[in-house]
């Protein structure tokens, strides 16, 4: 018996929903198409060219599409496509668990700040703030120098280094969700503190930090880039800042070595940004009532 | 049954920590409720009326124990809710629900209609799997929403019906008593009688007590027993519907009253609109006498220097006010 | 007597994702000098959206004028370029809005922003601008306007608030005053002060005031006129005291007995409120040729869901857009 009768709406979560905001958005879905294409390049590229991509194959500094080398080789005659496509692999692997570390330390810290509040939240968030004033390339590569340029620990390095942003993301989010009406009605329920934390707030509060993490993933590789041009990395593996930092020296007599991993590097983060950006506008609920 | 109590409220008194200025000063303290006392029968309604800054609702939340009160007791069928741990605090929490103002936030967005109107039976651990689904198909109907409507999310309803689906989750554990804090006031007129009707309806089904906390005079009435009006923590008048509304004794009550707008004529004409002027004072400071003495158009010295205690002046119509005297007459007419 | 607003046959459209909707649908009124008068209905029946139309503040590039004329002191204001358009507004139309919190700029003191005002539209100096933002200040009741009108807003309640924003609007003594729920977020006891204030205003400046309100109860104590607004169309209109006494709309009707309101003696009985079942119609539905209540009235019959009512008058300059107002 009901009074209001409007015609039955199918039963759309909220996340499909957004997922239709995200497909009207062009640059966005164009940014995913170029992210999957750089993703798949990443994990079947290898596979192609399955030789060891630190082979000297032909003579040092041949220019990109001539004999036979489609990008040319560097200055020890290495294969730029193949270290190319191995370097995808590990440059988006490092991005991808940089991120990860960074949600993980992020979500924790801040929600355990931002439902607690009180000392809890004041020690968490002063804490928070010592990781947010050292400088993150400085600390990160005392890490790495301290404990050695393996993959892990770089990866580890910049993790540490970047998650004070998520954490205060997500405390900012739980401060205000935690009044929200519904919050309390789960309360008036007996619902128990770890649920209310990760059952009913967070599942709330993730839009803007699925947006950070994504965005983190882009600055992640940025930041490997950098560690590997200073020479912070690990030589025996190949990443895209690795073959620049290796080629630095050559960039006036073959500027190709550096700007192909460069125009890499660039279309990548640039792909993550604007699906990042598409994200932001997808998941944003003021947007999406327009 | 009659004049069984269910909830009994003692002394209750909540306060915040408020800073001031800034810096390292000392904490000072805003009693949002100060020293509270009340009592409702089962299957009756009690109306806690008042302004905004009044402690209307943190009243109601430190009843359910959603803020911790700072002394004071809630007595709920012998037992003192505000003390109780563990699984007795489960059984009594099933016992008190809440029904919310604001129906556009007091769903989560991301649970579906039945989900949400199961929470608390999933929470309390009160149901079996088949049993809770019987129970939310109940509720549904008992609520006026048809049994599809389960599936789909809360911004797939209008705000009428949203509020439905709060009331049918605060119907889930059968619980005795049930607070409704402005459950219409976010709501369109013509919807509001649509669930104001719903709850006299549910309260005489399943014989329900209410506490129901609203700033609007003629839902109050439409609605209650018997009436509390609150101003600044303090409740300054209590009786039932008929004295409160017929016979309003404190200055405050008379005013608050007479500003409501009516389309009655006769009304219109029989109340002469008191003005009170101003503003409430500094919660966090309040004054030493009467809180009212500042505002109140019919002010004595001694309203300023000793604050009124609540007094039975008539079968049980209780006014905080020096000037109401044993004839129960308002210092207004 | 001429009109000093008189609006003819308007459409305004809104633009949607799901199309073009007229959000008001063929309007037509008119509003003598000094006179106040009201808007009733629900959210999203277009109380609103006439005031921003007369305003000229209809959403950019989202909504506009389709046709239809306002003649303001014979002036067609969907006409006026949006100079024209500026200088008359905040000087012979102001409006004040429902949310006090937000509707003051928090950055600059009350009196600044009351100065600005007359700086702008009536060319006074620093100093005079200032002292009548003091007597303004005064006007609407503010205690020490002298030291209060240094404030920043949130130094001020609610209530206080809202004086300021009518300070303002009444800063140039404009001829009409479009109030949009201007008590809605205020308690009762500020309500009445509000309603009271804006009464004295109204009878001493000669103001005429539009009232857009949700509450029947404040359309009976302030105004004169009424409007009742269902889906972007006019439903009813009339002298207040009639139409409440005898609503000839079955709108009308459901919009005052669903209230429950307070009467002059309370007895033992609580009749059960009577309920307008559903809500207003999605946008979609507006501009069909059919009464758009027809789903949620209880005297629909065929002829409602096919052809849009005619207005039927009544004595006593009360009209009705029902199929069966006689029978109401």
């Amino acid at each position: 018996m009901s009074v209001e009768d409007e015609k039955i709406e199918k039963a759309r979560s909220p996340f499909s929903e957004a997922f239709e905001m995200f497909r009207r958005n062009h640059a966005a879905v164009a940014g995913l198409i170029m992210l999957i294409l750089i993703i798949l390049a990443g994990i079947f590229g290898p596979m192609v060219y399955a030789g060891d991509p630190f082979e000297m194959v032909w003579a040092p500094f041949s220019p990109p599409g001539q004999e036979g080398y489609l990008l040319g080789t560097d200055y020890l005659g290495r294969d730029l496509v193949s270290m190319l496509l191995h370097g995808a692999r590990v440059s988006i692997a490092i991005g991808l668990s940089a991120a990860l570390i960074t949600v993980l330390i992020g979500i924790t810290v801040g929600a355990v700040a931002g439902f607690y509040g009180g000392l809890v939240e004041e020690a968490l968030m002063r804490f928070t703030e010592f990781f947010q004033v050292l400088p993150t390339l400085l600390f990160s590569m005392v890490i790495v120098a301290l404990f050695g340029a393996s993959l892990p620990m770089i990866t580890f390095a910049i993790g540490v280094v970047s998650w004070p942003a998520v954490a205060r993301i997500t405390r900012a989010e739980f401060l205000r969700i935690r009044e929200l009406e519904y919050v309390t009605a789960s309360r008036a329920s007996g619902v128990s503190n770890g649920k209310l934390i990760f059952g009913v707030i967070l599942p709330n509060a993730l839009p803007p930090i699925i947006v950070q993490a994504a965005l983190m993933v882009g600055s992640a590789i940025l930041f490997e880039a950098g560690l590997s041009f200073l020479g912070l990395t690990d030589p025996n593996v190949v990443s895209w800042g690795q073959i620049i930092g290796s080629n630095r020296q050559y960039i006036l007599d073959a500027s190709y070595t550096v700007t192909i991993p460069g125009v890499a590097i660039f279309v990548t983060v640039l792909a993550i940004s604007l699906v990042g950006d598409g994200l932001n506008d997808a998941l944003n609920p003021k947007l999406r009532q327009r | 049954m009659k004049d069984e109590l269910l909830l009994k409220v003692d002394n209750l008194s909540v306060r915040f920590a408020v800073k001031r200025g800034g810096g390292w000063r000392k904490k000072s303290y805003l009693y949002a409720v100060d020293d509270v006392s009340f009592e409702v029968e089962r299957g009756k309604t009690l109306a806690i009326v008042g302004e905004s800054g009044s402690g209307k609702t943190t009243t109601a939340l430190a009843v359910a124990r959603l803020v911790p009160a700072f002394q004071g007791s809630v007595d709920l069928e012998g037992e003192d809710f505000l003390t109780l741990e563990g699984d007795k605090l489960r059984q009594a929490r099933a016992k008190v629900q809440f029904i919310f103002q604001d129906p556009y936030s007091s769903l989560n967005p991301r649970l579906r209609a039945e989900a949400i109107v199961r929470e608390p039976l999933d929470s309390l651990g009160l149901a079996e799997v088949d049993e809770k689904r019987a129970i939310v198909d109940r509720l549904f109907k008992a609520v006026g929403l048809r049994p599809e409507q389960q599936r789909l999310f809360p911004h797939q309803f209008s705000g009428g019906q949203r509020q439905r689906i709060g009331i049918a989750r605060a119907l889930a554990t059968q619980p005795e008593l049930i607070i409704c804090d402005e459950p219409v006031s976010a709501l369109d007129v013509a919807v509001q009688a649509q669930i104001l009707n719903l709850l006299r309806r549910l309260q005489e089904e399943f014989s329900l007590t209410y506490l129901f906390i609203s700033h609007d005079l003629g839902v109050v009435q439409h609605m209650c027993d018997s009436i509390a009006v609150m101003y600044m923590g303090k409740i300054v008048e209590q009786a039932d519907r008929l004295s409160l509304f017929n016979n309003p004794l404190h200055p405050y009550t008379v005013a608050l009253l007479s500003a409501v707008p009516s389309v009655d004529k006769k009304r219109r004409k029989a109340t002469r609109r008191v003005l009170i002027p101003g503003d409430p004072p500094d919660p966090v400071d309040p004054p030493a006498g009467c809180r009212f003495a500042n505002r109140c158009p019919v002010a004595q010295p001694r309203c300023s220097e000793s604050e009124p205690p609540l007094r039975d002046v008539k079968g049980g119509h209780r006014v905080a006010c020096h000037l109401v005297d044993e004839s129960a007459k308002s210092p207004m007419s | 007597m001429t009109a000093l607003l008189k609006v003819e046959n308007l459409r305004i459209e809104l633009t949607t994702r799901d199309g073009v909707a007229p959000v008001i649908d063929d309007l037509s009124f008119e509003m003598n000098a000094g006179e106040t008068m009201s808007f009733v209905g629900e959210s999203g029946c277009g109380k609103s959206m006439t005031a921003l139309g007369i305003m000229g503040l209809l959403p950019e590039k989202v909504g506009r004028v389709a046709s239809g004329t306002i003649l303001f002191d014979g002036e067609d204001l969907t006409r006026v370029s949006d100079a024209r358009m500026r200088e008359i507004r905040g000087n012979d139309i102001s409006m004040i809005f429902q949310e006090p919190m937000t509707s003051l700029n928090p950055v600059y003191t009350v009196g600044e922003q009351i100065a600005e005002v007359l700086r702008r539209h009536q060319g006074l100096g620093q100093r005079a601008a200032w002292e009548k933002a003091i007597a303004l200040l005064d006007a609407v009741r503010i205690p020490n306007p002298r030291s209060r009108v240094a404030d920043y807003p949130h130094q001020m309640s609610g209530g206080q608030r809202q004086r300021v924003m009518i300070a303002i609007a009444l800063a140039c003594e404009p001829k009409i005053l479009i109030a949009d729920e201007p008590t809605t977020a205020l308690d009762v006891t500020v309500q009445a002060q509000i309603f009271d204030l804006l009464r004295d205003l109204g009878r001493e400046t000669g103001t005429a005031i539009i009232l857009i309100t949700h509450d029947m109860g404040a359309v009976a104590e302030m105004a004169e006129r009424m409007i009742v607004m269902y889906a972007g169309r006019k439903a009813e209109e009339g002298p207040v005291d009639q139409v409440i006494n005898h609503p000839r709309h079955p709108y009308t009707k459901g919009l005052i007995s669903c209230v429950p309101h307070l009467m002059a003696n309370l007895s033992e009985e609580r009749p059960e409120l009577t309920e307008v079942g559903g809500i207003v119609p999605g946008l979609r539905e507006f501009g069909r040729d059919a009464c758009l209540f027809a789903s949620r009235c209880d005297m629909v019959n065929d002829k409602c869901r096919n052809a849009r009512p005619p207005e039927v008058a009544f004595k006593g300059n009360q009209a009705s857009a029902c199929w069966f107002a006689e029978k109401v």
